[in-house]
């Protein structure tokens, strides 16, 4: 035991022989022994020193023993400091001792009995270290747990961090149980899927996103299962009814039977790819048209002047004169088809005021026999004459397009309903002149839905160029307008309708100069097409 | 109309369509002289007196547009019709008095071009 370590014995008494006995009995109890020789020098002392165990002699001349302690016992400190008073033995002063309710008491009386008073410092000795140690204990005790709360707080506050940075995520995170139950869904889970959070916790996530999985969902979930992790893209539905694509990340974590999976809306970005793809499609096919065009026009003039030649030649007969007439037609048949399929070809630079109730009109008149043939019923209702400035040949093409169309969806007879009327667009500020040509013919079949619009797509197989609906619908994008198709069935029958929109006549008549100028302004000024 | 006075030049890269194109109009009864490239077109210009160009648009050495601007700048009021086997209208074809393609036929050519030296000559007086 070290020095420090030593407990202390504070000793008080007026006699120096007394304090050098006491000083020989408890010499073996490896203590500090501090000897006072008065009660004031023996308070000092207890200042200054941890004192375990106050021997105190009662009768003391200016400070006595009683008084001492009870100082002692005011302050704080000294509350419990074991005090062993020696005195000679009278009733009065048991009494006193008894008075102390508090602290370590006792007293031992005179003659010392150096055996018993070893005996009872010892007590009081050992009883002050064990309390000691207590104190270093708890001491310890205290700041491990300081340390533990601190600890703990640090963890609290990075997971609330964490937990925080989850709701900002704009992803859709959620964790489920290996039976799909949901335990989490953050704040982008609840916007992209449109379910507030608890609405869905503790409910089945396949449920409740109608998952569509790009393979069985039963190996996708094994594979993650025994793999750890799965990664892929998986089309979910949102609470509104609305596909999603979303871009997935699961992880299975083992230890808790849980499935943490990360969810990236791409649904956006795939279909501005899909468009893209698109866009470049159909540029490409312009491309090559034109360059076709060019290309079978050259030659297609040539022949065509040459055939015109020869009829026209003096040495023909009538036979060879009506063979290269033949030819004639035939080639001016080849130049109908370069001329409304490989490019749009207008014959003239100024938009014209054009009745399109004229126009759909004509084609019918052209269909007559066709729709005679087919028995085919007309049905017509024209709301307005339909006037807007356009291209006739190209208005005509759009409408000759679709009623022929509606025709050959119907060999077996049916009925052609066509509407021509006004809408006034709330978005452009103007009367838009809506056309509807529906048939009861075949219907469309949905995969064939959204290919219809492009270049050679075609259902009627040997018949179609399947460049009849791409070609309406560039030129009424042209116009600003557009070309929608539905196709429903209704007590037993398919009902297929188009119906386009175009800029109505005034004042939109302003927007659509503005197009067909798109040579610039000196078109409008130059000697052009005045024919 | 007379048609047999009037000088039509016929300016094309390809020897053979520009020869038939030739024929049509000889048959017509127009006098031509073709020329095989823009540049040519000009010289010839430069040298005698012509009612009408008729050019071909895609030919290498200077495009039926160029040539036309070329040609208005130096005569505004010699008529220039562009023919070309191009469906879309290239975006400078308003220096030419006419654009038509090539799919229209030798019919509708011919008319528009005696209705273009028709309209010439009664704004000439």
């Amino acid at each position: 035991m070290t020095e420090a370590q030593k407990v202390n014995i504070l000793m008080v008494d007026d006699q120096p022989a007394k304090l050098l006995s006491y000083e020989a009995i408890l010499a073996n109890l490896d203590a500090n022994l501090i000897k006072a020789r008065s009660g004031r020098e023996g308070l000092e002392l207890l200042l200054k020193h941890d004192v375990a165990v106050v021997l105190l002699d009662v009768s003391m001349p200016e400070i006595n023993g009683f008084e001492m302690a009870d100082m002692m016992r005011q302050h704080p400190r000294f509350q419990k400091t074991a005090i062993l008073f020696i005195s000679a033995v009278r009733m009065s002063d048991l009494d006193r001792i008894k008075g102390y309710q508090s602290g370590a008491v006792d007293y031992i009386s005179v003659p010392v009995v150096p055996e018993v008073l070893r005996a009872k410092v010892s007590v009081f000795v050992e009883l002050h270290r064990k309390s000691r140690e207590l104190e270093n204990l708890n001491r310890e005790l205290e700041t491990r747990v300081e340390q533990r709360t601190r600890q703990l707080q640090e963890s609290e506050n990075l997971l609330r961090e964490r937990a925080d940075l989850l709701e900002l995520a704009s992803e859709a995170i959620l964790v489920r149980d290996l039976s799909g139950v949901l335990t989490y869904w953050n704040a982008g889970a609840e916007v992209l899927y449109g379910w507030d959070r608890n609405e869905v916790l503790g409910k089945p996530v396949h449920e409740i996103l109608g998952t569509e999985f790009p393979v069985e969902s039963t190996s996708s979930e094994s594979t993650l299962v025994s793999r750890g992790r799965w990664d892929g893209n998986l089309v979910q539905k949102t609470r509104d009814g609305r596909e999603v694509i979303v871009a997935s990340r699961q992880v299975y974590k083992k230890e808790v039977g849980s499935i943490l999976e990360i969810n990236r809306d791409i649904t956006a970005q795939i279909r501005a790819e899909e468009a893209l793809r698109q866009t470049e499609r159909l540029a490409a096919m312009g491309r090559v048209a034109g360059i076709i065009a060019h290309e079978i026009n050259n030659p297609l003039e040539a022949i065509t002047n040459a055939f015109y030649l020869l009829r026209n030649h003096p040495s023909l007969n009538e036979e060879a004169r009506y063979y290269a007439q033949l030819g004639e037609v035939e080639l001016a048949r080849v130049g109908h088809i370069t001329k409304q399929t490989l490019g749009f070809y207008r014959e003239s630079q100024h938009p014209v005021n054009v009745g399109i109730g004229e126009i759909i009109d004509d084609v019918l008149q052209l269909q007559a026999r066709q729709l005679l043939i087919n028995r085919i019923s007309l049905d017509k209702k024209y709301f307005t004459d339909g006037e807007i400035r356009g291209f006739p040949v190209e208005l005509r093409q759009v409408f000759l397009n679709l009623i022929s169309n509606a025709i050959q969806a119907m060999p077996y007879g049916g009925n052609l309903r066509i509407r021509m009327g006004t809408r006034w667009n709330e978005a452009s500020g103007r009367q838009d002149l809506c056309v509807s040509v529906c048939d009861t013919g075949g219907g469309i079949r949905p995969e064939h839905a959204k290919h219809l619009f492009e270049p050679f797509f075609t259902t009627k197989a040997t018949k179609g160029t399947g460049l009849g609906l791409w070609i309406s619908k560039g030129i009424v994008q042209k116009y600003d307008g557009a070309i929608h198709f539905r196709s429903i069935t209704f007590k037993g029958k398919n009902i297929t309708s188009f119906r386009v929109t175009l800029p109505g006549v005034s004042p939109a008549s302003k927007g659509l100069e503005s197009t067909y100028h798109a040579l610039g302004d000196e078109t409008s000024r130059a000697p052009l097409g005045h024919l | 109309m007379d048609t047999y006075n009037t000088f039509i030049l016929c300016v094309d890269d390809e020897e053979l369509p520009l020869t038939l194109r030739k024929l049509v109009l000889e048959l017509e009864g127009y006098q031509v002289i073709t020329a095989r490239s823009a540049p040519d077109a000009l010289r010839i210009l430069d040298d005698r007196p012509v009612d009408l160009v008729l050019t071909d648009q895609v030919m290498p050495g200077g495009t039926g547009t160029e040539l036309a601007q070329s040609i208005k700048r130096k005569w505004p009021d010699m008529p220039v019709i562009l023919i070309s086997g191009i469906n879309e209208v290239p975006p400078d074809a308003m220096y030419a008095d006419l654009f038509i393609s090539k799919v229209e036929g030798p019919a509708a050519l011919c008319a528009k071009i005696s209705a273009i030296l028709s309209a010439r000559r009664c704004s000439l007086g």
